[in-house]
């Protein structure tokens, strides 16, 4: 029998590969993390030497292994999370997915962008990473933010983004 | 309407202006020192003993002159005028400020009165800006004839569609009167309108409470609260008494709100936009573009229902954040279905949508909410247990849990979504039922979550972001998830309408 099957226009999300974020920045979120530790670190130890918890003494070293278990299991999370944090550029839309134990995918067309923005933070600089934010109109504070590519590669999206805005 | 009027330089306001500023300004004086003003008025003989009431009269009567001097030389410095597309606004006694807005990214032009503006028979002619809050310009009182005379001028620029100007000549298709005012005010949600007046109240306790903490005299309050507490454990009559009182309050509430934001609603329909004047006190006139609008929501209630009523919330366009402009939510109360009918085919067809099937969320979904609330109410009849102390708590599970059961199921029903090729409609809602209507032409940006326990059951949740807010569709399988995304994209990517 002739059947004929209408040919799908559709881009299928599903079907596009995802490319994978600079590995430098995997030592970003590691510096960051460590710049983090030290600091909650140097709290702990003044406030034990100081004694400012009193009601807690000698059980203070406790607060001590329950922090660096946290500490170890957020760095882990990152760890793995990392390679999970991916991002394509299509002819018409960006996207980025992220997350192990909570997944997000996000889709924004260039026909809705209303602005980008390419931030470098101090950290990142370094490496000469940067993060690239495509902003849509609405209740924008989680739009689409891709953290930890390379310079050249966010002004490069930026440029295409623009582009293909005025077209 | 002629242009007799010319706005090629800069005009002031109408002279009645000064006495609106200058009304606004008291009201805001009042607004900022009501709470010494009270403490004044309480021990007002014992502070005039120590200050002299002739000289307290003189204070008065110099701080009304001062105000009454600033808000003549605002009026004096608040001078506007057009030029090449543009609305020139120089304002600021000291500090001048001047502001420039391009025609084409002014939304809306909306008149206004409150009361005085209603006395003196001026209007407030607000414009809106699709950009940040700051552009907003409010004028504060203008002749109705310049006042449009000012709006024509402005919308015969080419962005801004001819239709817009004010035609009184249009009939209105939705007028709600009085006795249909009254119907939607008794079905409103009184939980719901109690709760927010019991808001108001506690937040109004606690100014106080701060206040007299400030001055130190947290004493009496103290014993003023405890001694009702022992009137509360004093008998179940307080308690009834009590109860009766708060459904009163409930129903008053109810109606004290529908009244005055809805008073002598009338919404008409023009080519591209529809206008709505409603309001008690404070007259708002709303000139709501077609174009503009993001997506509608239709709710209705079991009461509401019974008499065949609805209400309609148009959603447009914000900036920023979403709570800042609470006034880009366009509500209208008590339609009727051949109205909503009307309304809902002047945006868009939604037949096709409406005959498709429905679509609900996967089974995670209920079971997650059962879950949920479970987990919620055990640990609440902990809590309770361990305050009352007592086995005679759990005797209300009874009562409670066929309740929780029936809602939770409820819930689960109403949650469901049906698409067609260019429209999707949501339908959620407890108690209440609603609808949300949206093109997806419109949509914004997409997202797809799934945490790990969705994950074991292949179910996601679709995010459809649009200029008014979010959109969720919570718990389909990841199949049917992957089929709306990609039409949406591909609705969105190949739309040559533009979304606002």
């Amino acid at each position: 029998m002739f059947e004929n099957e209408p040919v799908s226009a559709f881009p299928n999300i599903t079907e596009i590969t995802f490319e994978s974020i600079s590995k430098k920045f995997l030592k970003v979120i590691l510096l960051n993390a460590f710049f983090l530790f030290c600091v909650i670190l140097m709290g702990l130890i003044l406030a034990d030497y100081f004694n400012l918890f009193e009601e807690l003494n000698g059980h203070f070293k406790l607060s001590y292994g329950a922090f660096i278990v946290v500490f170890s299991s957020v760095i882990l999370l990152n760890f793995l999370g990392f390679k999970k944090r991916k991002y394509a550029v299509r002819e018409k839309d960006i996207s980025y997915k992220s997350g192990i134990f909570f997944k997000k995918l996000t889709t924004v067309p260039f026909s809705r962008v209303q602005h980008i923005e390419i931030d470098e933070k101090p950290v990142s600089r370094l490496f000469g990473l940067a993060s690239l934010s495509v902003y849509t109109a609405g209740d924008s504070s989680d739009d689409l933010v891709i953290k930890g590519i390379t310079k050249e590669m966010a002004s490069q999206i930026k440029e295409f983004i623009s582009t293909k805005i005025n077209e | 309407m002629s242009n007799s009027f010319n706005f090629s330089s800069f005009s002031k306001q109408s002279l009645k202006g000064v006495l609106v500023i200058y009304i606004n300004l008291i009201f805001k004086g009042i607004k900022f020192t009501w709470f010494l003003l009270f403490l004044i008025l309480k021990d007002f003989s014992k502070v005039s003993a120590r200050i002299g009431v002739n000289y307290m009269y003189l204070g008065l009567a110099l701080i009304l002159l001062f105000l009454l001097v600033r808000s003549y030389l605002i009026y004096k410095n608040f001078q506007f005028k057009i030029e090449d597309e543009h609305f020139i606004l120089k304002q600021g006694i000291l500090k001048k400020t001047n502001t420039a807005i391009p025609f084409h990214r002014i939304q809306n032009i909306n008149f206004k009165q409150n009361i005085v503006q209603q006395i003196i028979g001026v209007f407030k002619v607000s414009i809106e800006t699709a950009g940040s809050s700051k552009t907003e310009i409010g004028i504060q009182a203008l002749s109705f004839a310049k006042a449009t005379a000012l709006k024509e001028i402005i919308s015969k620029s080419s962005k801004f569609e001819k239709e817009l100007t004010m035609d009184t000549e249009t009939k209105p298709f939705v007028k709600i009167g009085f006795s249909e005012l009254f119907k939607v005010s008794l079905t409103e949600n009184h939980l719901q309108n109690l709760f927010l007046f019991l808001v108001i109240v506690i937040g109004f306790f606690q100014q106080i409470n701060q206040v007299i903490a400030g001055f130190g005299e947290v004493v009496s309050l103290d014993g003023f609260i405890a001694e009702n507490k022992n009137v509360v454990s004093g008998g179940i009559l307080f308690v009834f008494i009590l109860l009766i009182l708060l459904i009163l309050i409930a129903f008053l509430s109810s109606f004290v709100r529908v009244f005055l934001i809805h008073f002598n609603l009338t919404a008409s329909l023009k080519e591209n936009a529809f206008e709505i004047n409603q309001g008690l006190f404070t007259k708002k006139s709303i000139v709501l573009k077609k174009q503009k609008v993001q997506n509608i929501t239709i709710s209705t209630n079991p009461l509401k229902r019974l008499i065949g009523i609805s209400f309609i919330t148009f959603k447009q366009a914000i900036s920023g954040k979403l709570n800042q402009k609470k006034d880009k939510l366009i509500r209208i109360v008590g339609c009727k279905p051949s109205q909503v009918e009307i309304i809902k085919k002047s945006l868009f067809d939604a037949t096709e949508v409406e005959n498709k099937e429905k679509k609900f969320s996967e089974n995670y979904y209920k079971r997650r909410i059962f879950l949920l609330t479970f987990l919620i109410l055990f640990v609440l009849y902990a809590i309770v247990y361990q305050i009352i102390n007592s086995v005679t708590i759990f005797y209300s599970m009874i009562v409670v849990f066929p309740i929780v059961v029936f809602l939770i199921l409820k819930k689960v029903k109403k949650r469901y979504y049906k698409i067609s090729d260019s429209m999707l409609l949501v339908g959620r809602g407890l108690l209440e039922t609603h609808l949300t209507y949206l093109e997806i032409f419109k949509v914004q940006n997409i997202k797809m979550k799934q945490n790990i326990f969705q994950e074991g059951s292949n179910v996601v949740d679709l995010i459809l972001q649009t200029a008014s807010g979010k959109i969720k569709i919570p718990c389909i399988s990841f199949e049917d998830a992957i089929k709306i995304y990609n039409h949406t994209l591909y609705k969105v990517e190949t739309s040559k309408e533009s979304w606002m």
